[in-house]
């Protein structure tokens, strides 16, 4: 069980310690998390919006990828280290934790949408930058983004109520 | 205050709250639906309150560009509202008291009636609003930030 003695690990590292005992520590992570995300997915939902053809429709979707996507990004990053933190606090019990699997796995697969769109759907954008309502492959990418995410807030949630009480 | 104890007391009591109140997966269910509705509130203030600002994309109209955020703020308000009252049921008693809830709820007060009263027509590329776009923009962006900061806080140190 090589990932389970990791996650035993992590959480006997200094970090983890600090993450768990700490009030203030743990708190703050996890607003800076929760703001993270609100940043990261309330941006990245115009994008697949306008995959979808339902917003922005006169702006090329291009464009609404290089205007929109840094604040996504700026989100990302913050999410992504708060939630490493959190993590090492608790990754052991995190393991176990089915809603916390739900939720790397639907992490997982948003990152696989993103990445098919980038090196399959987004080849031929040429052809369709600027129509109001992308093909079925660009739509379908922005509907799996809404979706997966989704379910990685409400998972996510659910680690907070079956985990941290403990 | 006092008033509304025995209608908080009776909230507290009911079926529902107390079905929500013994229920992890309910619990954790709504405060997920709350946080989409925060989420979509969020996203939808960002890409108008940015706009307003002359930050994203200048040169579209605003009308154009925020006409999909605008009803993101709303039906997200309506999402969060709904589900907050729900998770606050089995808890009701606290609303006199808690002070981190009251200034959630002041500062909530404060973005929807600036949302109404100001904010939206901006967002509509109305002309002749009351304050300019840009202080408009940062002013919204600046509540909603304050509502979700205040949230947080409430879920934390309660």
């Amino acid at each position: 069980m090589f990932l389970m003695n990791l996650c035993v690990w992590l959480e006997a590292t200094p970090v983890g310690v600090w993450v768990r005992e700490s009030l203030w520590g743990f708190s703050g992570l996890v607003a800076v998390h929760i703001l993270g995300l609100t940043l990261s997915v309330g941006m990245v939902v115009w994008f697949d919006l306008r995959l979808l053809g339902v917003s922005m429709r006169r702006v090329p979707v291009s464009t609404v990828y290089r205007r929109i996507m840094p604040w996504a990004f700026g989100g990302f990053a913050s999410m992504f280290v708060t939630g490493s933190l959190l993590l090492t606090g608790f990754a052991a019990s995190a393991y176990g934790n089915p809603y916390f699997r739900i939720k790397m796995a639907a992490l997982l697969l948003a990152g696989v949408n993103a990445l098919v769109y980038h090196t399959v759907t987004e080849r031929q954008i040429a052809q369709w930058d600027r129509l109001p309502r992308p093909p079925s492959p660009a739509r379908l990418a922005g509907l799996m983004s809404i979706v997966l995410w989704a379910i990685v807030i409400m998972a996510g949630r659910m680690v907070a109520y079956t985990l941290y009480s403990h | 205050m006092t008033a509304l104890a025995p209608f908080l007391a009776r909230v507290e009591a009911s079926t529902l709250a107390t079905t929500i109140g013994q229920s992890t997966l309910l619990n954790g269910l709504l405060s997920g639906i709350h946080l989409l509705g925060l989420t979509l509130i969020v996203g939808g203030v960002l890409v108008s309150s940015l706009r307003l600002l002359g930050v994203l994309l200048p040169d579209h109209p605003v009308a154009e560009l925020t006409s999909a955020s605008r009803r993101a703020i709303v039906a997200g308000l309506a999402i969060s509202v709904t589900s907050g009252l729900l998770l606050l049921s089995p808890k009701a008693a606290i609303v006199p008291t808690n002070t981190i809830f009251q200034t959630k709820m002041l500062l909530l007060s404060a973005a929807v009636a600036f949302y109404f009263a100001i904010y939206r027509r901006a967002a509509r590329g109305d002309a002749g609003t009351f304050l300019s776009p840009r202080l408009t923009g940062a002013l919204g962006l600046a509540l909603w930030t304050s509502v979700a900061l205040a949230g947080c806080a409430f879920i934390l140190l309660d």
